[in-house]
Order: C-alpha cells, then structure tokens, then sequence
C-alpha cells in the first residue's frame, strides 16, 4: 500500500504514488534549473510537461492502470533524458551560470525532523539548520526549562510554526545536503512559480495558523500516546506496582482489624467516639458494611494496578460485576445506619437538678484527677481497693481520643444569698422521650467535703446507653464576698475567666488562684489588689496635681499641662471631668 | 575523452539540420521526431529536442498548430515556415560543400 497523490501536470490530472512523485519532482526542478537562465524557460518547461503528462497518461493505457509508479517515472524521464544530456543541443549561455546558481542556492531550511525526534524534532531540526548535534541543542532546551517554563513555551510555538520535513526534497533540505535540486526553491517567489506550473498538490499548504495548531494537538496527542506506550508505560508500571504492594497491605490490615473488631470484644474501644454512637445490637452489620465500603474500592484498585503492571486481567467482567453490587449494598447499607444514626440526634431534652450547699465564706474547687473506673477495669488494672498507695491519675491531654462527655462550670454571683449547684443534663434523641431518656441516663457525680468541692471531670453513661451529644453543664451560685480559690486544673472547665492571667499577677509558682465574688461576677483577687494600689497612687498624684493649680496662676502654659495631666489620671480612675 | 567531445560537437552540428531536414517533409509531431531521429542512429533524448525546437520557432523557422490528443494533452505539430525553407536549403548547400569537404579529405582531391 502506498499513499498516492493526485496531480496536475499539462492540464492533465494525474493520480501518482508518493515516492514516484518525489522522483518525478526532483526530475523537474532538475529540468527547470536547467532551463532557468533559457530566453525561453517558461515555453520548454511548459512542452517537457505536457510531454511527461502524455506519456504518462500513455503508460497508464498501455498497463491499463490507474496510479503512475516509480517505475514509470523511470521509464519517461528515460525517455526525456537526462539533464546532463540535454547538453547537446543548446551549449551557448546555460553552463557556467547554473553552477553559480548551485552554489548560490545551497542554504538550509529550518524543519522538525521526524526521523531522529525525541518529542516533535523541533531540537534536532535546529541542530541541522545551526549545524551541530542534536544533543547540545537537548541540553540547552532542558536548562531553558528552570528559566521560568520559558523553554516550554518556545518549543510549544516553535512545535507550530516549524514544518515538518515530510519528504525527501524537504529532508535533504533540512539537512542542508548537496542535492543538484538544491538551489529550486531558492525563495517564495520561485516556490509560487512552482505551485502555478502544474506541480500542485491539493491541500499541501494548509496554512492557516489554526491548521497549524491543528496539526500542533493532533501530533501532542500522539506523542503523549507514544509517551504513555514507551518511557511512560516503564514508570506507570513501577507506580502500579507499589499500588499493588502496598494496596494487598493496606488490605491485609483491614481484613486483619475487622476481624479484630468482630472476634475480639473489647469493650472499651466502644467507649470512644466513631464507635460510642453506635447501639451494640447494630454493631455488626455497621462494622460489616464499613468494612465492605473501605475494602472493595481498595480491591479494584489492586486488581486493576495488577492489570497495568503485568498485563494481565487479575479479575474476569463477571466478577468485577459482583464486587461492584456487593460494594453498591455495602454503601446501601452504611447510608442507612448513617441516616438511621443521625435521626436519633434530631430532639433535645435538657434535665435540670438544683441542690442548695452549705453556706461558706470560701469555697476550694477542685477537679478529681483520678480516673473513674469500673469493676472490669479494677480487674484489668490489677487495683486493689485496699492498697492504698496506689494512685492512678488520668493523663487529660495525651489520650489516644478526645472524650466527647467533658463538663462545663460557670460560676456565677448568686441572687437568693445562697450557695446553690444547678447540674444540667443535655442529650439528643430521635424523639424527646428518648432524649430525655438519654439525659436521664447521665450520672455524673461531684463530692463535697466542708468548703472543698471536687467535681469529677467527666460523667458516665449508665450501662446501655449510647453516645447521643450528652453534655452535663454545671452552674454554681455564690453569694457576693464570697472567696473562691480555683485548683489549678480547673480552668479547663471553667467559662469566662482568665485563671492563667490571675495566676501570673501572683507570681509565686502556686497551683491555685484566689477569687472573690463582687457585684460584677468573680474577680481575680491579686488582680484587684494591684488595682488598689494602682489607685492609690492616682489619687495621691491627684491631691498634689490640684494644689500645684493653685500655684503660678499667670503661667497659661504651666496651667494647661498641669489640668492635662489631672484630666488624665481622673479618667483612669473614673471619675467624671470637670 | 577529446573524441567524444568532438563527435559531441558534430552531433550538435547536424542536429539541427536533421530535424529541419525532417520537418520539412510535413507536419510532425515532436516525439516522432525523436524516432526518426532514433532510427537515423542519430541517438538524442526528448529533452535535448524541445529547446531546439523552441529556439527555431522563436527564430522565425518554424510554426505549430495545436492538435488534440486522445491521450494527454493536446500535441504541437511543426511545420516549416517560408524562412525556414530558406534556411534549410542554405544549409542543404552547407552540407553538400562538408560532405565533399569530408570525402576530399578522407580520399583526396579527385582530378
């Protein structure tokens, strides 16, 4: 099979093979460069034409065929003869001029060379039009691309503008060979001159720039395919590989914790969050589509990174098939839970206890840094009630989860005159009967012993209930003059007060802070000491300020910064300017 | 070397006073002009006969008429004009005084 080209020599229209039409092309510009300095060029060239028309059209008669070959072209241009035998006849004037013309016309021509091209040929075109190797011209490319991108850019446009060298004549031109059709094309003029003498190609010049960036994306295209078939193919390869590797782990441990989850019931994992949400009679189907959910995806990602690494289908259409239903119900089903779940957080019940306290003129608060534990973990922990030195403290910060049934306190100046403790209990529900169930199902305990109240940090949920956004918010109504003196881990449950700033302005290293309450709510003690003493000073400056008045009065400017400064330090102490 | 130079030049020579020679027997066609001049031994290409026969047109020697073709375009047949009788005969003489040039030369003057 070969390409053929149709074209139009004598006014005839003639359908050739590519490589004969390359032959027949040389052939004429041969006998046009002849002819060129000829008085009468045009009318010779014009009657050799309509000759080779003839006898190609002859030809093709004769062996009853349609598309002229090389063999043909051989034949007429031994029929018409040579150039170097045309010398016979017409000796006078041509010879010495055409070697000038030779040498005046050996120059090259920029085009992409697609024989020795890494992406389009655009280096190793300019390589031939400069003269050098291709692999300097590489390198200088390659360095141009730390400059900004630049390079890409300038191998983009010159990708579009440079031509292809599609064929021999356009090859032998890049390459700046000595061909004795060399010096044809010597200028667009020439080149046009060409086109009208019959040697046209229909569509060959396509032209405009957006044929241009056509031919531009056509060809990235191609070379992003061959890319992806060649180097890219290596690299995708090594990619799917650590895929599959570490994808088979990644399922090994999820095959391995879901097993975990299901055979090993320890229970304490359920206190924390993702799983304190879940009621224990769901556990499993939820545990069982998230497992479903996580796994298969990871699954098709393996099988189809084998497929890439080593060619082959790990996994027949009937299967893949089946995966993908069990994938879709195991989404089904995690949707539903999911919905199911979230349902159950739509009502809020809140549940109000209020005790009254023994009336104190200070109050220690405390927070219990000993963990509650239950009988299974006494058990787990070895604790024996009995043995007293055994402390065990919770670490608050660095658990392994944030426990979500935190408490808050405010602390706030009590109306009646009385210490009173007001403990809310918050919880969501799908209804407000069992939000108000789950509330019920809060127990938190604080102890009080004389003035000393410690709260315990967190509170429990009675056995069965599960994770619904409890909350337990603590109010303690203290009458004014009170004291209140904070332990030093308090302030993480404490709203509103600046412990940390109370604890600086003491400055001795100690783990409480003292407050009183006032009018305005709980003060920082130190805080109010130093504001005393502030204002003392003040006052005193005051007095001296007011008597210095009285002094000097024809001095205006002695007046005016001495009112200044009483007018300043009235309004740090509050009192109204004159 | 030198002698295929100079049977180059005699060829050139008697080239265009062949064709004439041929011409002038009627109208012609340019590619059978080539084969009469094949079967002279008088061995050419087409190429060296179009600038030939151009030249002479131009010079006033020859005229064509267009004749269509049935295969490929249509053909120039040429045909002397006036001047060219003229010439050819001129040339005819010149080619009796060469023959007998030639034949003196190779045989000696004849008494």
């Amino acid at each position: 099979m070969e390409k053929t080209i149709i074209i139009n020599i004598g006014n005839t229209i003639i359908h050739i093979e590519e490589s004969a039409y390359e032959l027949l092309k040389v052939y004429l510009n041969e006998v046009k460069q002849h002819f060129v300095n000829h008085a009468d060029d045009l009318e010779i060239v014009t009657d050799i034409e309509n000759r080779i028309a003839e006898l190609l059209t002859e030809q093709l008669e004769a062996e009853k065929k349609q598309v002229v070959d090389a063999n043909n072209v051989n034949a007429v241009i031994a029929q018409m003869g040579r150039v170097q035998d045309f010398d016979g006849a017409e000796e006078n004037e041509e010879e010495p001029v055409v070697t000038n013309n030779y040498q005046y016309h050996a120059e090259k021509k920029l085009y992409r060379d697609m024989d020795e091209r890494v992406i389009a040929g655009v280096c190793s075109g300019i390589a031939h039009y400069v003269n050098t190797e291709a692999k300097w011209i590489r390198i200088a490319a390659l360095l141009s691309l730390f400059l900004g991108g630049a390079g890409l850019l300038i191998y983009a446009i010159l990708w579009i503008i440079m031509p292809k060298a599609k064929s021999r004549i356009e090859r032998m031109e890049m390459k700046g060979e000595p061909a004795n059709l060399q010096g044809f094309q010597k200028n667009l003029d020439e080149e046009l001159l060409a086109v009208k003498e019959g040697l046209a190609i229909a569509g060959k010049h396509t032209g405009s720039i957006f044929g241009q960036i056509g031919i531009f994306i056509g060809e990235f295209f191609e070379w992003l395919g061959r890319f992806i078939s060649g180097t890219g193919k290596v690299i995708f390869k090594v990619i799917a590989g650590f895929i599959v590797l570490f994808g088979v782990l990644f399922l090994l441990s999820l095959i391995i914790s879901f097993a975990a989850f299901q055979g090993f019931w320890d229970s304490s994992v359920y206190e924390y969050f993702p799983f304190s949400i879940v009621d224990e009679s769901n556990r499993g189907i939820i545990l069982f589509s998230a497992f479903i959910v996580f796994f298969v995806p990871v699954l098709a990602l393996v099988l189809f990174s084998v497929r890439v690494a080593f060619n082959k289908l790990a996994i027949n259409k009937t299967l893949s098939f089946a995966l993908l239903i069990i994938w879709l119900v195991g989404v089904a089903m995690a949707g539903y839970h999911a919905a199911k779940i979230s349902s159950e957080f739509k009502q809020h019940a809140e549940l109000t206890q209020t005790s009254d306290l023994k009336l104190n003129k200070t109050y220690v608060i405390d927070i219990d840094r000993s963990k509650y534990f239950s009988k299974e973990d006494s058990i787990k922990y070895r604790i024996d009630a009995n043995e007293r030195r055994q402390i065990v403290t919770d670490d608050f910060e660095n658990g392994p989860f944030i426990m979500p049934n935190n408490i808050r306190i405010d602390i706030e100046k009590s109306a009646t005159g009385a210490t009173r403790l007001t403990q809310k209990y918050e919880s969501q529900g799908k209804t407000f009967q069992s939000a108000l169930q789950n509330a019920q199902n809060i127990d938190y305990r604080y102890a009080l012993k004389d003035s000393t109240i410690v709260f315990n940090p967190r509170f429990q949920l009675r056995k069965g209930t599960i994770w619904r956004n409890q909350e337990v918010r603590l109010r303690l109504e203290i009458p004014v003059g009170t004291k209140v003196i904070l332990k030093e881990d308090t302030y993480r449950y404490l709203n509103n007060y600046g412990t940390w700033e109370c604890g600086d302005i003491e400055n001795d290293k100690n783990d409480y802070s003292t407050w009183i309450m006032t009018e305005d709510g709980l003060k920082c003690i130190a805080q109010l000491k130093e504001e005393a003493v502030k204002n003392k000073k003040l006052r005193k400056e005051l007095i001296d300020l007011e008597f210095l008045q009285k002094d000097r009065t024809a001095d205006s400017i002695y007046q005016d910064s001495v009112s200044n400064r009483i007018n300043e330090v009235k309004e740090q102490l509050g009192i109204d300017k004159d | 070397m030198i002698a295929e130079n100079t049977q180059t030049q005699m060829r050139k020579g008697i080239l265009e006073y062949c064709v004439l020679s041929i011409i002038s027997r009627g109208e012609i066609y340019a590619s059978d002009i080539i084969a009469e001049l094949r079967s002279a031994k008088l061995l050419v290409v087409e190429g060296t006969l179009y600038p030939l026969l151009t030249r002479l047109k131009n010079n006033g020697l020859l005229s064509y008429n267009w004749v269509e073709s049935t295969s490929g375009p249509p053909r120039k047949y040429y045909t002397l004009t006036e001047v060219g009788k003229d010439i050819l005969s001129q040339l005819d003489q010149t080619w009796q005084e060469l023959a007998y040039a030639v034949g003196v030369s190779q045989e000696g003057a004849k008494s």
